[in-house]
């Protein structure tokens, strides 16, 4: 008993950032979701790109392969800036709604804290589906190539050489699994990372699931278009005032340019995509994270609950 | 840490104004309050609806920020998450993540609490034997009745072994034989010289466990004091007899009479409460039947 009491005085010792708490919050929230039974999306991804494979089935096969990258990533792209929106919309109101926050913040959790473990809960999640959704990719892809491999070995003529086998798998495995598609892979995480990014700061201010929904959503939807806008604005007008580079600056801040991310059609399409441009995204992804943390913490420091 | 001198609670002059959003209206929830709880002590703080108990104790908490005046907790101002290091709170109507089973809710809001997997284990274990929820455990939280979820709030409140512990209406929606359970649960608080503010509709059980009451009204604190004083009433003294004759009670009253100064008020058979009925059939039941939840 009393080394117990010992060790309790001990932790009580306040810490004014402590990982293990972010953490704590950051698997609850992952548990929470995963329970919520988020997972069984899997299925439908399952199912639509099978679908999609064997619908396109008669195409050539550098056709076919194509199409099977371009929905597998369309729909990790998809589901996983979903995951990032709903995730984040569905969680931070719901703790406010049911006080459940009350809780939380009354035990010695500073609130910079709990949007950060939640920050993290959501990428968590994020990260795991778009593993999962990755491995099946892949495992189809792997059993297509071989697949077609094998038709066109069938197909040949009983006198082909090795060196024909040889060029065959060479121009189909060329097209199928390979190592470049790990950086669309990454490309998709760091979308929907900043896609969470945009929800968090929503749904700090305006405490219900449908509207943080809606703006995150609103707000996705501009940043795919915000370069377009913004090139046609800067090229009509000739003035590159102080104040017009300020806006474009703002809108970059308020409207990530999600079309940035979208690397993957050029992947699919058999272009290289140069390491500087990864290193771009990784360091525009950690940029609004870090932004959206801390105006959401902004505004969440000051909430009245 | 603050030396056993320095107040467990200490609010001055709070003042909370709730201003409706797109109307000029607004609300004085919480009036220039002051009050001062001293380490070890129970606190009741009673009033009707809406006077305010709620927001004393979310000001406190730092759950939202007053207007005017200050609270501290062992001299920690309540804006600063360390003032949170030494309190357990159990909210009005408590609600919880109903995924989580009650092990798991205890073991995360230990996390919180900094405490290390061994110690959660351990004081799980005890707050559920304590608050008599070993059986459900393992049962999430979303298949709870609302008596269940106030007691898993109650075991989350003590979880990190706090100092001083807030409830709001911790017997709410509790059948009596559970809320005579939190009863004893807060003396045993006091026995550990823990300090508890609670507030409660049940006068009846603020009497029972609390040294001191605050009687608050429209946000204003109209009385204080230890409860003793409060209550007793200093020119009346009760006798309860057994097996009395008419004979002697008619002796008593002619004793009575015969004094000027003295009067007798009231003769009869002193009545049982309802609630005290009501557990005394529980109880006779359970000592035969099974054992209950
Ligand atoms: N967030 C809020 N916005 C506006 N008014 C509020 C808010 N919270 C409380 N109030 C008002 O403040 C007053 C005090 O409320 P409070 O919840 O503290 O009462 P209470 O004493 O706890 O009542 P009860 O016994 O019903 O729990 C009420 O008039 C209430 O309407
Ligand atoms: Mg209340």
């Amino acid at each position: 008993m009393d080394s117990e009491a010992y060790s309790t005085e001990l932790s009580r010792q306040h810490k004014a950032f402590s990982p293990s708490r972010v953490w704590a919050i950051a698997g609850n929230t992952f548990t929470q979701l995963v329970r919520m039974k988020v997972f069984y999306f899997l299925l439908i991804f399952s199912a639509l790109i099978i679908g999609a494979n064997l619908l396109f089935l008669s195409f050539t096969f550098e056709q076919e392969l194509k199409i099977l990258k371009d929905v597998s990533f369309g729909a990790m792209s998809l589901f996983a800036s979903i995951f990032a929106i709903v995730g984040t919309a569905l969680l931070i109101p719901k703790d406010m709604e049911d006080r459940t926050l009350y809780t939380i913040l009354t035990k010695p959790v500073p609130r910079f804290e709990y949007l950060l473990g939640k920050l993290m809960g959501i990428l968590l999640l994020i990260g795991v589906s778009i593993l999962l959704m990755s491995l099946l990719f892949f495992t189809v892809l792997y059993i297509r190539q071989h697949g077609i491999l094998a038709e066109k070995i069938a197909s040949l003529p009983r006198h082909a050489s090795e060196t024909d086998i040889e060029s065959f798998r060479e121009s189909i495995f060329s097209r199928g699994l390979q190592p470049e598609l790990l950086l669309g892979v990454i490309a998709v995480f760091l979308k929907a990372a900043v896609a969470a990014g945009v929800a968090l700061f929503v749904s700090t201010f305006a405490s219900s699931t449908l509207f943080t929904i809606i703006v995150s959503l609103v707000v996705y939807f501009i940043g795919h278009a915000q370069s377009l806008a913004l090139d046609y604005y800067f090229t009509q007008g000739e003035l590159h005032s102080a104040g017009q580079r300020f806006l474009a600056g703002l809108v970059g801040v308020v409207f990530p340019n999600f079309q940035l991310f979208n690397v993957t059609d050029g992947l699919t399409a058999g272009e290289v995509i140069p390491a500087s441009l990864m290193a771009r995204l990784v360091g525009l992804t950690a940029f609004y994270l870090t932004i959206y943390s801390l105006v959401s913490w902004m505004v969440f420091a000051k909430k009245e609950l | 840490m603050a030396d056993s001198s320095t107040p467990a609670v200490q609010i001055e002059g709070l003042t909370k104004v709730f201003r409706l959003p797109l109307r000029k209206e607004k609300v004085v929830a919480i009036d220039n309050l002051s009050l001062q709880v001293g380490a070890g002590e129970v606190y009741g703080l009673i009033g009707p609806n809406g006077s305010g108990k709620s927001t004393t104790m979310k000001v406190l908490l730092g759950l939202i920020s007053p207007n005017a005046g200050r609270a501290s907790i062992f001299g920690l101002d309540s804006g600063d998450t360390a003032s949170r290091g030494s309190v357990g709170f159990l909210p009005e109507n408590p609600y919880f993540y109903k995924y989580l089973t009650g092990s798991e809710t205890l073991a995360f809001y230990g996390k919180l609490c900094g405490l290390s997997r061994k110690e959660i284990r351990s004081r799980s274990d005890e707050l559920l034997e304590m608050v008599d929820l070993t059986g459900a455990r393992n049962r999430r939280l979303g298949g709870y009745s609302k008596g269940m979820l106030q007691r898993i709030g109650l075991a989350q409140a003590l979880v990190g072994d706090p100092r001083l512990v807030v409830l709001d209406e911790p017997t709410a929606g509790v059948d009596p034989s559970g809320s005579r359970k939190i009863r004893d649960l807060v003396l045993e608080l006091k026995r550990r010289g823990i300090t508890v503010i609670l507030s409660s509709h049940l006068l009846e059980q603020v009497q029972e466990v609390c040294d001191e009451v605050g009687i608050i009204f429209n946000g204003r604190l109209v009385r204080e004091g230890k409860l003793n004083d409060l209550v007793a009433i200093e020119d009346q003294t009760e006798i309860v007899l057994q097996n009395a004759t008419p004979q002697l009670l008619d002796g008593i009253a002619g004793l009575v009479e015969r004094e000027d100064c003295a009067q007798l008020l009231s003769c009869g058979h002193p009545r049982t409460t309802l609630e005290r009925l009501f557990l005394q059939e529980i109880n006779e039941e359970s000592k035969t039947g099974g054992q209950d939840t």
